[in-house]
Formats: structure tokens, C-alpha cells, sequence
């Protein structure tokens, strides 16, 4: 399981490495095709080069300042003071404020937030917490909470989304969403001049268009990742990012625990990795990746069909659904999980329709960043479980995840990789902690010159 | 607000660092385990109480395996200090550690295994990379010393024997020396309205007293005093589009007087000099990454490295592309180092090898001749400038973790 880690992590690292050499050159037109929209929460490929949080997770984990400078907590972290970095403007010229935060943050989390209550105060926005919240500043460097313009200088909402990022939207035209090099970026002007994204593309389109020359960027999913190197492409790849679970309902004919520890059980990971995702994904039974807590192999992972069968005791629950939303990898993940599942006594059937109640649900939770403890909150978060009690160190995250994991309503499998096939005119592309590529610290080879059609020329 | 740890790891010279290297390297592991060996066994006498129990430990990170039989028998004995005694034989209890790793750090877990129930305990333990001794193979050796490390990343550094300037993106921060190498002793903001630069660089040169400093970053210029010490020195930076000073003075023999400093117009946008330099030298310059004064038998001879990628010299008023800088990358500086010619340019690599290097080249003529093997670097190298005496280089680089180090590379004759 670590070799595969540090594989991923040689792949990454050696992506840093390449950072700098020659000095990257401004200017360009940078193609990129996905398969979903890129706008989509959490993981949309266009939002962090629009939007910026109050903080960043560096490759570390570690949280760094973004747009905020300076924090500091009080009350036992119950209220938190975040300080504004001065001089930063909106796309649009409006300049970043406390009050334009603090309503950008009550639209993106208008219930159910990890604050209580959020003010501007000077140049601060202060958060506060009926429960502490040791790990907000980690929190706010999630895709969630990116902070855009909700109101702008005439009192009206934006046409379009605007931030402070390094692009702003210049256009979208036939599928493919322009966005421009934002000139007055607080932390630079990207390299690349315009980034053009086409959404919705599939995946074997998107390699057709790669191997002509028309896209600079495609994507490699994890069961295509050994395809992709063996016809030689160009990979870049991320540490496991993306972990598929199953969310099993707490009511109805799932109540028992007992019932659900057996699902758990009878669950084969590493027929699903070795046949469904090719190899490329990390057998887990831990919520968290191997690499960012280090103790993953306390959950086993081994497959027990006759306990699972001794926990069942004899019920047969009445048929039981599964949904599967996505693609045609998920459907035939979830066929072999169904399969996995009838052979430990329970009669599933496998369905593409989220929308109705449904007992089971196959789930991809994207990691925004590598701080664990605010992973595990966010994960929590999106699968509707009461967050984990706070706490600090690894033996307090441990006994968190022991907690949450020991409800049996999220089962994890497998923890995926992103990955990217990179045309060779682009350098220094790294990937973000959540696995999206970063955009704005690449750049083009063939601009050096200076790339004059864009009034890049010296 | 800034993590400064400051080391001064100064190899004393050839052979005998290397053998010094190579010594404490040998040493480092079993002190290195002590301290989390002994937090650990005390964790699991918590909660296992006096008695025995089998111990396996196993290693599911990247310590090397000949260190995990020490790393078992320090276990073994803090145990015994703690009352378990650690036994082959079947036991009631057992203990498996496992010797992991995360992002961040090391992570040793016990699992205590009484009957039917497990506990687990865990111990943090400090992350240690290795570093790499220089080498070289054929004609010069460079060699590189450990000048400081930090979090924040270094633009240009100034080093005289009473401070140390670091030029940052948004500080400057002067440093002081003391038993146990460099501190932090103040900083000064550099302020300014200007965005922050994606690809950041900056320049900085003593003055004429060698107690004081000039430094640019963009779209600003500091300037500082140390007279009084490094804990009392002085900074004050201002808004400036002035051109930076690229070209240290180089005398030329028999010349009288004091040459002056040719300076080049930076582009603050972005992250090269626009070819503006002043005084005119009589010639135009395309924009340019790096550039450097080069001492030759005939003369000074500009070395001038475009942002179309050719390394060009100024020679009697016309630019000449030199040859064999197809490895170069965008940086590079001079070393008088007294081998071989006299002097060398220093160069990064250009970034087709698998990790970043610096290497020695001369040039006799117009062509780039390799003079030492690739000094390999742990990380990648973001900044490159001849240090003030142009008896070293000095190289910020970059770490994978987003770390840097400063280090100063020499050169051994052959």
C-alpha cells in the first residue's frame, strides 16, 4: 500500500521539481478538457482559479495564508479572528472586504455551517462557535468556502462569478469556458495569459482530441492510468485524493449495526481495485489516506465473509437498493459490490436513480486538502454525520475516525488518484492537495519569447 | 510570526568532511530513536502494567531496515525500565509496533493485545531527511554548505561576518550570528502596493563600507545599515522603479579607479529584465533572466542569459551566442574559485534531468566547457548570485515541501 503512496508521491514531486529550472515564461493559451462541469462543488476545475479562501493548504497539509494574513483564536476556539490581507480587489475592481467575506461565506453556508456566527469587525472577520472549532482555519482552505462577490459596488448580485484568483471569466462559447489572466492577482499574475476549459467532454474524446494536438490537458481516471502509460502519455498524478465509499442507510431494514458491520465485512476491496479501478486505487478501510495519518492498517481491510454471516445471524433483510450515481465505472463498481453483498446473505439490486430512497449509496468524497483532521471534518460533513468531536494529535484524530467509522454507515474501499495527461508544451504543472491541477504556477513553452500577440513582449 | 531555524553545518573541507559526513550519518539513527522509543514504551507500560509480552515490530516507513533491530532493542529496554519484559515465548499479551509515516512526520503505533481486547497508542516522530554529500567527478568539485533554512522563500541573501540579509518577497530580514549559527534578529517590511509576484525575485549589494545593504524586489527598494550590529540594524524601503544593480563591478587589471555598477531595468510584472541597462554599454540587450560579469585575459565580457532561452556574450560591442548552454537553465553566476581558468560560471540545470543541479562550466571562447560533474541539489534551485568576495555562490532552494534552504557552493581545485 505505501510503495503505491510513494509512487503517487514521486510522481507529484517530481512535477515540484521540474518548478523552476528555467524560469517559466508568461503568455499563451492553455486548453484543458474535462469531463464534469467545472464549476462543480467540491473539485470544479475553474473554481480556485477564480476564487481564493481566507486560507490555503500548502503541499504539506500545513494551512498558509490566503486571503487572510493572520488568525488567532480565543475563548478555547470558540471565536476565531481571521485579518484581512489589505489591497486585494475583486475581478471587477471592488476591493475585498470583511462585510463582501462575510457575505460571500453566509451564501456558500447558510445552515449547518462549523461557525455559529460570522462578523466583520475592522479590517477581521470574526467567527464564532457554540462548540470550539480547533480546526477552522484548516476548514476555510476547502473548496466550499471560497470567497466570491455576492453584491457588487451598483447593489446588484455579479453576472458571473467573480473572485479574487489569479483568472476571471472572459467568456464561455460552445462549451468551453475562457478565462483571462487577472493582471492584479494579490499573489501574481498567472503565467499562462488565457485558459481555455472545455466541460462535459468524455474521456475518450478527450484523449482523441490530446493525441492531434487540439487540448493541452485531458484526464486519465484511475482505471485508465495503466492504458495511459503503457501508449506513453505524459501523466501527472496525484496521492490518493478521491475515496469511494458506501453510504449505507441508518433507518429501516439497515437499523441494526450489527447488520451493517456484516455489509462491511462482506465487501471484497481488493477484487473491486484489482478488477474494477485496474490496481490504481489504495485498499482502504479507513476514512483517511495512508499518507496523511500513517496508522490506515489499524482498520483491516481483509474481506470476512463468515463473520460477516455470523453477525447477520440468520436476517435476510428485504431487497435492498444501491445507488450508484456517475459513470460506467461506478455502475460496475457497484455490480460487484451488489455481487459481494449477496453472497454474504443480502439481496441487493444495483440503481442508477439517486433520487429515490435508496438503502445504499456507492459515494466519491473528494479531499480538499491534506490537513487531516479538517479532511475528516469535511468528509463527515458531506455524508451528513455529526462531525467528530475536535481534538488535536494523531491519537485524537485516530479515536475521531474510530468513532465516526464505528457507526458502520460509511464504509470505505478504495482511495483514488487524479490524473492528468500534459501535452509537452506545458511545464511546471503541479497538482493542488485536493488533486486539481494548479493552472496558475504553470506555464507554456512555446510563449517564451514572450508571447507578443498577447502584449506579453517584454 | 516567521519559523526561522537557522544551522551552520560547516563541513571542514575535502576528505575529512566527507568522512565527517559519513560518521555522524553512522551515528545519527540510535540517538535519533531514543527519545520517541522511550515515550512510546512508556505509553504501553500504561496500559499493559508490569509483566511480559511478545514484542514484533515491523516498518511500514521509509527507515531504512538496518536500523529497525535498534530501533526493537531500545524498545525492548525501555520496556524493562517500565517493568515489561519483553518475551519470545507464547504470552497472554502481546505488543506489535509498527514503525509508519505520514505527510508530516513518523508515526510509530503500538498495538497491545490483552485476550480479546486491542488498545492502540501512538507516538509522533520527527521527520529527519537525509542530505547528501557533494560530489564530483572530473576537474573542480563544487560543494555545498547549509547556509540557513526557512519557510519563506529567499529572493537573494547578503552575507558579511557580523549579518546575514535575506531578501523575501514582503521582509527583509536581518540575521546575527551566534555560537549556534545564524538568528533572526529583525525585520522590516518592504510594504508597497504592488501584487505579489507568481515567479518573485529580488537582488541585493553590500554598500561601499560593507556595513550596510542595497536591495530591490519589485516595484521597491530597501536599503539598510547594520553598523551598530545586526540586532540594531536599520531598513527603510520605498516605492521604486529604479534599475537594479545586476552587474557587480569586476576591476579590470591595471585599471585605476573604481569601476562602476551597471544596473538593468526589471520588468516588475513579471520576471525578467527588460534589456534597459544603464549606463548604455553601447549595444542592445535582449530581455533577460540572468546576467553576469565574466573576468577573461581580454577583458570583462557580459554573459547574458535571454528569455528565449541562448546564453549570449557581449563581445567588442556585438552579442555572440555561446554554445554548449543547451543543459543551462535560467540562472546562473560567477565563482572566482582559483581553479582551472581562474573563474567559472556556475549554471542550474535546465530541468531535463530528474532533480536540480548546479554545475561549473568555463568559457575559453564561445563555447560553454563543462569544468566539474552536477552538484546535486534538494530541491530546486529558485535563485542563484555570486555571493560579495565572488568566492562562492550562494543558491536558494526550494524543498518538495515548500520549505527553503540557503546554501553556499564552492569549489575544490582538482
Amino acid at each position: 500500500m505505501l510503495w503505491r503512496c510513494a509512487t503517487s508521491f514521486l510522481l507529484v514531486s517530481a512535477a515540484l521539481l521540474a518548478w523552476g529550472r528555467t524560469r517559466p515564461h508568461y503568455g499563451g493559451t492553455l486548453r484543458v478538457e474535462i469531463a464534469e462541469d467545472p464549476w462543480q462543488r467540491p473539485g470544479g476545475i475553474a473554481r480556485r482559479l477564480v476564487l481564493d479562501g481566507l486560507t490555503r493548504a500548502d503541499a504539506s497539509g500545513a494551512t498558509q495564508p490566503a486571503l487572510a494574513v493572520d488568525w488567532n483564536s480565543e475563548n478555547q476556539n470558540h471565536r476565531w479572528q481571521f485579518k484581512l490581507r489589505p489591497g486585494v480587489h475583486f475581478q471587477d475592481g471592488s476591493p475585498l472586504t470583511p462585510i463582501a467575506v462575510v457575505a460571500s461565506l453566509n451564501t456558500a453556508c447558510p445552515s449547518n455551517c462549523p461557525w455559529s456566527a460570522i462578523h466583520a469587525v475592522g479590517g477581521s472577520v470574526i467567527f464564532t462557535g457554540d462548540e470550539p472549532m480547533p480546526n477552522l482555519p484548516g476548514l476555510l482552505a476547502g473548496d466550499e468556502y471560497l470567497i466570491a462577490l455576492t453584491i457588487t459596488s451598483e447593489g446588484k448580485p455579479p453576472e458571473g462569478v467573480i473572485g479574487t484568483g489569479p483568472f476571471q471569466v472572459s467568456g464561455f462559447l460552445n462549451g468551453v469556458l475562457t478565462l483571462a489572466a487577472n493582471e492584479n492577482c494579490w499573489a501574481g499574475r498567472p503565467f499562462a495569459g488565457t485558459i481555455e476549459i472545455r466541460a462535459h467532454r468524455a474521456v475518450r474524446d478527450q484523449w482523441l482530441d490530446w493525441s492531434v494536438g487540439r487540448t493541452d490537458i485531458v484526464e486519465v481516471p484511475p482505471e485508465q492510468m495503466r492504458q495511459a502509460q503503457q501508449q506513453r502519455l505524459n501523466i501527472v498524478s496525484s496521492p490518493p485524493v478521491t475515496l469511494l465509499a458506501v453510504q449505507i442507510a441508518e433507518s429501516g431494514s439497515l437499523e441494526s449495526p450489527l447488520l451493517r458491520q456484516s455489509m462491511a465485512l462482506g465487501i471484497d476491496r481488493s477484487a473491486l481495485s484489482n478488477v474494477i479501478f485496474q490496481k490504481q486505487g489504495e485498499v482502504t478501510a479507513s476514512l483517511l489516506p495512508a499518507n496523511l495519518t500513517g496508522y490506515s492498517f489499524l482498520f483491516p481491510v481483509e474481506r470476512d465473509l463468515a463473520k460477516a454471516q455470523q453477525l447477520r445471524g440468520g436476517i435476510t433483510p428485504p431487497l435492498l437498493t444501491l445507488a450508484a450515481p456517475g459513470d460506467a465505472t461506478m455502475q460496475l463498481a457497484a455490480q460487484r459490490i451488489a455481487l459481494n453483498l449477496r453472497e454474504g446473505g443480502f439481496n441487493v439490486q444495483v440503481t442508477g436513480d439517486a433520487t429515490q430512497h435508496v438503502d445504499l449509496t456507492l459515494r466519491e468524497f473528494r479531499l480538499e486538502g491534506n490537513q487531516p483532521q479538517a479532511a475528516l471534518e469535511s468528509i463527515a460533513g458531506d455524508a451528513g454525520l455529526n462531525p467528530p468531536p475536535p481534538g488535536q494529535g494523531d491519537m485524537a484524530l485516530f479515536q475521531s475516525e474510530s468513532e465516526i467509522l464505528g457507526r458502520y454507515t460509511l464504509i470505505p474501499l478504495l482511495y483514488l488518484p487524479r490524473a492528468f495527461a500534459v501535452s509537452g508544451r506545458v511545464r511546471d504543472l503541479r497538482l493542488n492537495p485536493d488533486g486539481s491541477p494548479d493552472l496558475a504556477d504553470a506555464s507554456l513553452l512555446d510563449t517564451a519569447r514572450g508571447d507578443s500577440s498577447r502584449g506579453d513582449a517584454p | 510570526m516567521m519559523a526561522w531555524t537557522w544551522l551552520a553545518r560547516r563541513i571542514l573541507s575535502g576528505t575529512i568532511a566527507l568522512l565527517a559526513v559519513r560518521t555522524a550519518a553512522a551515528q545519527a539513527p540510535a540517538n535519533r530513536w531514543q527519545q520517541p522509543a522511550a515515550e512510546l514504551a512508556g505509553q504501553i507500560a500504561g496500559i499493559l502494567g508490569p509483566g511480559q509480552a511478545r514484542l514484533s515490530v515491523r516498518n511500514l516507513s521509509t527507515i531504512p531496515a538496518d536500523q529497525v533491530p535498534a530501533i526493537q532493542a531500545l524498545l525492548e529496554q525501555d520496556l524493562k525500565a517500565h517493568g515489561v519484559q519483553s518475551s519470545g515465548m507464547e504470552s497472554a499479551s502481546s505488543i506489535r509496533v509498527t514503525l509508519s509515516e505520514n505527510l508530516r512526520e513518523g508515526l510509530w503505533v503500538a498495538e497491545v493485545i490483552q485476550g480479546s481486547e486491542t488498545r492502540v497508542t501512538m507516538v509522533q516522530v520527527e521527520a529527519g531527511a537525509p542530505h547528501a554529500a557533494a560530489q564530483a567527478k572530473s576537474g573542480l568539485m563544487l560543494r555545498k554548505q547549509l547556509v540557513m533554512e526557512t519557510k519563506q522563500p529567499v529572493l537573494a541573501a547578503l552575507e558579511t561576518q557580523t549579518a546575514l540579509v535575506a531578501v523575501e518577497p514582503e521582509e527583509i530580514t536581518v540575521l546575527a550570528k551566534d555560537t549556534r549559527g545564524w538568528h533572526e534578529a529583525k525585520d522590516f517590511d518592504v510594504g508597497g502596493k504592488r501584487a505579489l509576484a507568481r515567479d518573485p525575485r529580488g537582488v541585493i549589494s553590500a554598500d561601499g563600507n560593507g556595513d550596510g545593504f542595497e536591495a530591490f524586489v519589485a516595484g521597491m527598494e530597501c536599503s539598510g545599515s547594520f553598523a551598530g550590529g545586526a540586532e540594531s540594524a536599520l531598513a527603510t524601503c520605498h516605492e521604486s522603479d529604479d534599475p537594479w544593480p545586476v552587474f557587480p563591478p569586476v576591476p579590470e587589471p591595471g585599471a585605476a579607479g573604481n569601476p562602476a555598477s551597471i544596473k538593468a531595468f526589471y520588468n516588475a510584472a513579471r520576471n525578467y529584465f527588460t534589456g534597459v541597462v544603464t549606463p548604455a554599454i553601447g549595444a542592445d540587450l535582449p530581455p533577460f533572466y540572468s546576467a553576469a560579469v565574466l573576468p577573461r585575459p581580454a577583458g570583462a565580457a557580459l554573459l547574458i542569459g535571454g528569455i528565449d532561452g541562448k546564453v549570449q556574450v557581449l563581445d567588442a560591442g556585438a552579442l555572440r551566442t555561446v554554445s554548449g548552454t543547451r543543459d543551462w537553465g535560467s540562472d546562473f553566476a560567477v565563482l572566482d574559485s582559483g581553479c582551472g581558468a581562474g573563474n567559472q560560471v556556475i549554471a542550474t540545470g535546465s530541468g531535463e534531468a530528474a532533480g536540480d543541479s548546479l554545475r561549473a562550466y568555463e568559457l575559453p571562447a564561445f563555447d560553454a566547457v563543462p569544468a566539474s560533474a552536477p552538484l546535486a541539489m534538494d530541491g530546486t534551485v529558485t535563485a542563484l548570485w555570486s555571493a560579495a568576495d565572488r568566492k562562492s555562490v550562494m543558491a536558494a532552494v526550494r524543498h518538495a515541501s515548500g520549505d527553503y534552504e540557503v546554501d553556499r557552493v564552492m569549489a575544490l581545485c582538482d
